[in-house]
């Protein structure tokens, strides 16, 4: 893989929360049109990385770049709008909007009472809300509010708001933690065909099935380290990592 | 008796308003002010210094009042950017205190304890609105555009950041809404239609003074929102119905000792609040349907 294609560069980026490193010098690329994943116990900085890479922290030293421009200090909402998306473990759905309303809202950025475009992209937004819907199969649910959707659902909402927000890339976090498998395989064949389109993706991730499927580089962290960075039969092959990753179970 | 009603019926009008619009930013933004009856009362004494000094207009008055008062509410926009749910209730109750203290001090503008009297009549088109019927249909006038405006915002992308935002402040930042400004502007907005009610009611009245604009007033109009219906459309209006409807209820209960309506008012509305929050936490008008997280 060429350097050219790395779209974000995190250059020894460090962060402390009082006399605790929880990101302790970490580099890493983000390469465009692959999937990255984060791999590590909980505890070991992942979506600390996530926090400082969308501006929800500011690292105490380091450097984000973002085709080449330094994007550290950026408030977290011009980070959203140059292309950074991400979901949350705990969703964060927009609790008591329609489903609708959910996909919608992310399309419409302006903090102005209209937005720009007038009713052509009123409509384009519309129609793009409903091919979203139908591809995460909670076209029926339109008009249901977020929080009386059903686990798997609020998991696909969430997947579908990033869909919306025409990111470059994506920041997972533990997006299919807790799915059955037939959702499983629906959000596998998603993130496929969203990835084969281009979007770059950073994901976050435990189960191993998935990490397997659908990774392209496996970043391993610990304690705010990164410890490994490569290709995933390298990374998951390597026995001191297993035996930090599952303990005595590697043993 | 018809004077009674007509009374009731634009006073009941003029507090819609400002039920309607701390419901804009209490229900959709989750901005949950006690400081809303300072901004009426900004809007009361900008009316009534411009109508005295300048012009009593209808069409320059409001204005000035709703300008003076969204200017003014970037001192309430501030706390709000900074802080979140309880402590910025605490935050708009240091303004509600400072608010009434400059009301109470600033005697060139606000007349301090005795208020401002003679207020002019407010004229539409030169013609003096003094007849009660016409003052009623002016504060309808009014309040109905306001509703339809608040409305409109409501259904538009605005009023979805609004929500967004109300929902998750972090999910709306990362999805690249930029929070502060929204809500700044619904505070301006907010703000800016609740003058409209002060102008109305220094118009009304003749005479203001800052008795009408102390922190019982926001409580009274927070109590309206939530028993009509936090984040609906007709919540805020069921709500004033019921609470300026109900002491006058109570005088024509004859069986009722007259000397102790304050206190069975007070037993009522309190009581009320207390069983309406335990089996209807949404109001009358919001929705039966509990949330399930």
């Amino acid at each position: 893989m060429s350097q050219d294609n790395v779209l974000l560069r995190i250059n020894n980026l460090q962060k402390n929360f009082g006399g605790l490193r929880v990101t302790n010098n970490v580099s890493l690329d983000l390469r465009a049109g692959i999937v990255t994943t984060l791999v590590g116990p909980n505890g070991a900085g992942k979506t600390t990385l996530f926090n400082l890479i969308t501006g929800h922290l500011v690292p105490d030293s380091g450097d984000i770049l973002w085709n080449g421009q330094s994007i550290v200090g950026k408030s977290h909402y011009q980070i959203g709008r140059i292309g950074i998306a991400r979901t949350f473990q705990d969703l964060r759905l927009f609790n008591h909007m329609t489903v609708e309303e959910n996909v919608l809202t992310v399309m419409e950025p302006s903090a102005w009472i209209w937005q720009p475009g007038g009713s052509q992209a009123r409509k384009t937004r519309k129609e793009k809300v409903r091919h979203i819907l139908e591809r995460t199969q909670l076209a029926d649910k339109a008009g249901t509010r977020a929080i009386d959707l059903a686990y798997a659902e609020r998991k696909f909402l969430s997947m579908a708001r990033i869909m919306a927000a025409d990111a470059k890339i994506w920041l997972l976090d533990e997006p299919a933690s807790g799915l059955d498998r037939g959702s499983y395989e629906l959000f596998l064949e998603l993130l496929r065909t969203e990835v084969k389109k281009g979007v770059t993706v950073c994901i976050i991730e435990h189960n191993l099935d998935i990490v397997v499927g659908i990774s392209d580089r496996i970043a391993f962290l610990d304690q705010g380290k990164l410890l490994a960075d490569g290709d995933p039969a390298t990374v998951l092959k390597d026995p001191h990592l297993a035996a930090i990753y599952f303990g005595d179970q590697a043993t | 008796m018809l004077a009674y009603i007509l009374n009731l019926a634009t006073l009941i009008c003029i507090n819609a308003v400002l039920a309607i619009t701390l419901n804009f930013i209490m229900g959709y933004a989750g901005i949950f002010s006690i400081a809303h009856a300072i901004f009426f009362g900004v809007g009361a004494y900008a009316a009534a210094y411009f109508s005295m000094h300048v012009s009593a207009s209808l069409f320059l008055a409001v204005p000035v009042s709703m300008l003076v008062a969204g200017l003014l509410s970037l001192v309430l926009a501030l706390p709000a950017l900074r802080v979140r749910g309880e402590y910025f209730v605490a935050a708009s109750l240091g303004l509600q205190v400072l608010g009434v203290t400059v009301f109470s001090e600033w005697k060139s503008v606000t007349g301090g304890l005795g208020g401002v009297i003679g207020i002019p009549p407010v004229e539409l088109f030169g013609h003096a609105i003094t007849d009660p019927v016409q003052f009623l249909l002016l504060t309808l006038g009014c309040l109905l555009p306001i509703l339809l405006i608040t409305n409109i915002l409501l259904r538009s992308s605005f009023g979805r950041n609004l929500k967004a935002i109300r929902d998750s402040e972090s999910a709306a930042h990362a999805f690249g809404k930029n929070v502060a400004a929204i809500k700044t502007l619904s505070v301006v907005i907010s703000s800016a239609l609740a003058a409209v009610a002060g102008a109305l009611y220094a118009f009304y009245l003749g005479f203001i003074n800052v008795e009408s604009f102390m922190l019982d007033t926001s409580v009274l109009l927070m109590a309206m929102v939530i028993i009509g219906g936090t984040g609906t459309l007709l919540g805020p209006i069921v709500g004033t119905v019921l609470l300026m409807l109900l002491p006058s209820l109570f005088s024509y209960m004859w069986f009722l000792p007259q000397t102790e309506i304050g206190a069975i008012q007070q037993i009522a509305y309190g009581s009320a609040m207390v069983l309406l929050m335990i089996f209807r936490p949404s109001g009358i008008v919001g929705s039966r349907k509990r949330s399930n997280g």
